[in-house]
């Protein structure tokens, strides 16, 4: 599938922003199932600065720099893609779970590169809850993609979809007493369920392509950032990439823009101001356009 | 008998049930059988003569050095205390030198290059030469600059490295510091005070002196500048004066000659990183950096931090401005790094290594875990990350459990013996453990360790005293450091700063010291009286005490004895920190000001502080009333010499500021002390000796008298102390001395808004009629009242208009979102 994504993000301030300087991952990534023919990352006013740069994690980062005064500060990416299925090797998913533990078999082929991946980090707190659910799906020699899977599902019908109830910062322990978040927290409660029990999972960052109810037309802007995970594979390499937000494997409907150990290795951009503003407003407008 | 004597013979027979446990321990001293060790045979003549008398006054000059010099060190939660400084030098001959160099040298490289690795191309990793979990499961492993191929090829120019010594003598490492070595400054303090209290052995010993090692240091900085820059700027970027290490960060600066600076100094801009200097920025090309790599960036690093610079990784991975050491150095400072060394040492320098660490066991390795869990009792268990104290508290049960729950990040560490030299504690000399602090620095193409270094003789397990280290050479001949071809330091000043904190800082040093010195007067003339007609308030004297203390309480609040104890007042005047306005109170202020800027000052600034504090331990160990007389005096001697340091002081923005501060708030004393003693009427007796005091706290008697014969009346004083334009404690004076300080700060234009309301003072002070403002309207001045109110008024604007045209830096930085945040719509689904 081929999709024309556009994600602005404007903030808006009741007194003058002197300096902004800010990090945005808007860029997709290339990927075996994903080709990127046009990419560009617009900020207004225009920046005294702006650059591109990989990250350590293989994400294109974008750094700018706006010294002029604004009251409105607007980080615009825009990009087309192409997606496929993604494939993974039948080797990998069969592999028990517990033959996928970076930590405890650091001689396995890229357990290194998977290592960053299976320690804790601060957004997805890996509780005794998170453990102990968890469990009930790694049964003992299980294939991956199975445990994986079912982990899955459960999430899916046991928490609530319900944008009141959490916010950017709520940790997987909200998430579990309030049995409901957002694809943010979902994310974030999959990787401390299985990252507790040793398996290496990233956060993912991108978009999902929505499809408007029959008869109805598409809504341009009514799309959202989305985020879901992806667990390593031993021996092949691969990531299996699932969306407990919507209970599926990861398809081509999904355009990958950045990966992390968590949510703030890449949120959609972060910044540092200087003003004397006391009150702002933050409208996100993300489209996904077929082409 | 002399003390080295007693030393050695409480070494080599341990007297029963001393306490006291020697066995197995190194002593630096004394051999086993009782003879000198070779490195102190050559001072023996002179060091075992020594007698406990002299060790004693040797102690004390110790003491009143360091609090000359204002050496401090904070503690976190208690404060600046007092450095501590053992009068026995720890000393190492040169051949028992010579290995740990080359080792200490062959460390440092090996360690950069891991650095390099790290950060890049992550060899070390693949290879599994070192775990990925000790790497990227420690706190200090820093992604932000974590690059396919590194960015920065040196990222280690400063190492410091912490050695013990084995039970048969030999050296071993117990620990790296690479994130922002702190020390060097102590160890150079330490030096200067040692080789000034006892100068006869430091002659005889022929050691290798440190001078030469800083201008090393600072020739190492200026060429760490990225390209070809003739005239590189180095800055050394501190977390601010409440810093553990504030002193050795402000001594490293002003000896290299580069200036102190904070994150609100420094911008970035187009990807450079500049100093905030009003109405232009200067490019820095190098920072010294002793804030912690987390904090150094709140846009990419700690959201939550005010102690960077926002922008700085991005200026780093753009290759323009040099960060030393590099911002990645702290996951160095990881104990599970030190059973791998020998393998890595072999992998990148294709050499064994030299000097061995402490035996440790990383957990994250079954074997290790296992041995580390077979031995919980005997192994020191710290976390890879942490200090051995967080866990001290902790029983074997509960370690075990966190160690399981985590294995990879902890260590166990074998406890090393550590060897044994005499410090002076209690009135004696005894044996306590040492370790040894040394640094490397990359200077040219190598690493060189400094020929000495910083001791710690523990007196007890948290409780250290610091040593001097001296490091005998070879040959009477031998080059200090061994660097013969260092050019000295020509400028040993810093540049001079004028970024609005050091602006702001230095007019504080002004109000603070002239109020401090006002006060004291205040003080002094006050208790002259009271020292006559204390106890007789009736009389004449008794009715002008009162107005004077009246004067005293309107500048430093009312007595906080409820029972008007004149001597309890007067002592907690100038003992008690916590009366605000208090004389105490404000030599905290002025301190503290001080340390923020104190790269700027000559370093006699700190002996008027040495002469207070002294001040301060006589009032506090006499109950008699004339010590406070006797104190008061000293401390404005210790004041008043602050303003032979103010004079010999660059006429610079700085001294501009000081000068305008202390205007300022002279003129702002003396309003006040006039609206307390001249503004009512009391009688002619009274009134006569109330002023006649007024014109000796403000320093005028003796012109007066001149003028006007001795004859005192209201017209004359306020004449003197209002117009008179030759009369530097007059406020005409003052507004006339304040404006050309003012017109000399940048950012003056001749019609700012602090430079149209002090005009303006002055217009209205030109025109003022002496005769009309004393004139009577009941018991008061009526006109003089409202003259000295409304004039006071208006000087405080000046002063607030001060601060906001010249010390403000501009809004904090804020995280993007962190306002009061209005979601319009919604970011996830």
């Amino acid at each position: 599938m081929r999709y024309r994504v556009s994600h602005a993000t404007t903030y808006t301030y009741d007194d003058d922003v002197t300096d902004s300087l800010g990090v945005a991952h808007l860029v997709p990534r290339v990927l075996a199932s994903q080709r990127v023919s046009s990419t560009a990352v617009e900020v207004t006013p225009t920046p005294v600065d702006q650059s591109h740069d990989i990250d350590c994690y293989g994400n294109t980062a974008t750094y700018f720099q706006v010294t002029s005064a604004h009251q409105e500060l607007v980080v615009a990416g825009s990009s087309e893609v192409e997606v496929s299925m993604p494939a993974y090797d039948e080797a990998g998913l069969a592999t028990p779970w517990e033959g996928a533990r970076p930590l405890l078999d650091p001689t396995l082929p890229d357990a290194w590169l998977a290592t960053d991946f299976a320690l804790p980090s601060a957004a997805a707190q890996q509780t005794a809850e998170a453990h102990a659910y968890a469990a009930e799906s790694l049964l003992p020699g299980r294939p991956v993609g199975e445990a994986v899977t079912d982990l899955m599902h459960r999430i899916h019908a046991d928490f609530a979809y319900d944008a009141t109830a959490t916010t950017v910062t709520s940790t997987v322990e909200v998430t579990f007493r309030k049995r409901a978040g957002v694809c943010q927290d979902f994310a974030h409660l999959t990787i401390a369920c299985l990252r507790s029990h040793g398996l290496a999972v990233r956060y993912v960052s991108g978009y999902l392509a929505t499809q408007p109810p029959p008869g109805r037309e598409r809504i341009v802007g009514a799309d959202a950032s989305h985020a879901w995970v992806a667990v390593w594979l031993p021996e092949t390499g691969q990531w299996l990439a699932v969306d407990p937000t919507n209970d599926q494997w990861v398809n081509d409907r999904y355009v990958t823009v950045a990966w992390g150990r968590d949510y703030r290795d890449v949120p959609p951009v972060k910044g540092v101001i200087f003003t004397e503003a006391t009150k702002s407003t933050l409208k996100v407008s993300v489209d996904v356009a077929p082409v | 008998m002399t003390v080295l004597r007693d030393y050695a013979a409480t070494v080599t027979q341990p007297a029963l049930g001393d306490g006291l446990d020697n066995t197995g321990r190194y002593d630096e001293v004394v051999a086993p059988d009782g003879s000198l060790r070779p490195a102190w045979k050559g001072l023996a003549e002179v060091a075992v003569g020594l007698t406990e008398a002299d060790l004693r006054r040797v102690q004390g000059e110790i003491g009143r050095f360091l609090s000359d010099d204002g050496v401090t060190y904070a503690q976190p939660g208690r404060g600046h205390g007092r450095w501590r400084l053992d009068p026995v030098p720890l000393v190492i001959d040169a051949a028992a030198w010579a290995p740990v160099e080359v080792g200490l040298a062959q460390r440092a490289e090996l360690l950069n290059a891991i650095l390099v690795d790290l950060y890049g191309e992550q060899r070390l990793l693949r290879e599994r030469i070192l775990p990925a979990a000790v790497v990227l499961g420690h706190s200090g492993y820093t992604r932000v600059v974590a690059r396919a191929e590194a960015i920065d090829p040196r990222p280690l120019v400063l190492a410091a490295t912490d050695l013990g010594r084995d039970a048969d003598g030999a050296w071993r490492v117990l620990a790296d510091k690479a994130q922002a070595p702190s020390g060097i400054g102590y160890a150079m303090e330490n030096r200067r005070v040692i080789s000034r209290v006892m100068p006869e052995l430091y002659r005889e010993a022929g050691l290798h002196r440190m001078e030469p090692y800083f201008w090393a240091l600072r020739s190492a900085l200026l060429q760490s500048a990225q390209g070809d820059l003739a005239d590189p700027r180095v800055v050394v970027l501190s977390p601010g004066t409440h810093s553990e290490t504030a002193y050795d960060q402000a001594f490293i600066a002003s000896a290299l000659g580069f200036p102190l600076v904070e994150g609100s100094d420094l911008v970035v801009r187009d990807g450079w990183v500049y100093l905030r200097v009003p109405g232009r920025l200067e490019r820095v090309d190098v920072i010294l950096r002793r804030v912690d790599a987390a904090w150094s960036d709140p846009l990419e690093l700690r959201g939550d931090s005010q102690l960077g610079v926002a922008g700085l990784v991005e200026a780093v991975r753009r290759g323009r401005v040099r960060v030393v050491n590099g911002l990645g150095a702290g996951v160095l400072e990881n104990p599970g790094l030190l059973p791998y060394l020998p393998a890595a040492c072999e992998a990148l320098l294709g050499e064994p290594l030299r000097l061995h660490s402490v035996p440790t066991w990383w957990c994250g390795e079954p074997d290790g875990l296992e041995h580390v869990l077979d031995r919980l009792g005997e192994l020191v268990v710290s976390e890879i990350d942490g200090r051995p104290e967080d866990l001290v508290d902790l029983s074997p049960d509960e370690i075990r459990a966190r160690v399981l729950a985590a294995p990879y990040r902890f260590v166990g560490q074998e406890p090393l013996p550590l060897s044994q030299s005499p410090a002076w504690s209690r009135g004696g000399a005894r044996p306590v453990p040492v370790t040894l602090r040394t640094f490397t620095l990359r200077y040219g193409s190598a690493y060189r360790p400094l020929v000495g270094g910083m001791a710690s003789g523990w007196l007890d397990a948290t409780t250290p005293t610091s040593k001097d280290v001296w490091v005998l050479k070879a040959n009477v001949g031998d080059a200090d450091q061994g660097l013969s071809g260092v050019l000295p330091m020509t400028t040993a000043r810093s540049v001079p700063m004028t970024v609005p904190r050091v602006l702001e800082d230095m007019f504080w040093f002004g109000r603070y010291s002239e109020r401090v010195e006002d006060l004291l007067r205040l003080v002094l003339a006050a208790h002259a009286l009271s020292e006559d007609f204390g106890t007789r308030p009736r009389s004449t004297g008794g009715a002008s005490l009162t107005v004077l203390m009246g004067a005293v309480h309107r500048m430093a609040g009312p007595s906080p004895d409820a029972a008007d104890d004149l001597d309890a007042d007067f002592r907690s005047l100038l003992l008690d920190r916590s009366r605000l306005g208090g004389v105490a109170f404000g030599l905290d202020g002025l301190r503290d000001v001080l340390r923020g800027v104190r790269d700027q000052l000559s370093p006699d600034t700190w002996r008027a502080f040495g002469t207070t504090d002294r001040a301060v331990e006589a009032l506090e160990g006499s109950t008699h009333s004339h010590q406070v007389a006797e104190s008061a005096g000293r401390m404005l001697t210790g004041i008043l010499s602050l303003q032979g340091v103010n004079a010999s002081m660059i006429r610079d923005a700085g001294w501009h500021a000081i000068g305008l501060g202390r205007s300022l708030e002279r003129a702002l004393q003396v309003l006040h002390l006039l609206s307390a003693t001249t503004t009512e009427r009391r009688g002619i007796d009274v009134d006569r000796e109330v002023l006649n005091s007024v014109l000796v706290s403000t320093e005028s008697a003796v012109t007066h008298r001149r003028r006007y014969r001795g004859y005192v009346r209201p017209a004359g004083v306020l004449d003197l102390l209002l117009m008179d334009t030759d009369n530097p404690r007059s406020i005409a004076f003052c507004l006339a001395e304040g404006r050309e300080h003012l017109a000399a700060l940048p950012g003056s234009t001749g019609s700012s808004r602090p430079e149209r309301l002090l005009a303006d003072l002055l217009d209205q002070l030109a025109a003022v009629d002496v005769a009309g403002l004393v004139a009577i309207g009941g018991v008061e001045r009526p006109n003089l009242v409202r003259f000295l109110d409304g004039f006071l008024i208006t000087l405080e604007r000046v002063a607030d208009a001060v601060a906001e045209v010249h010390f403000a830096s501009g809004p904090p930085p804020r995280l993007l979102g962190s306002l009061g945040m209005a979601l319009v719509s919604e970011a996830g689904s």
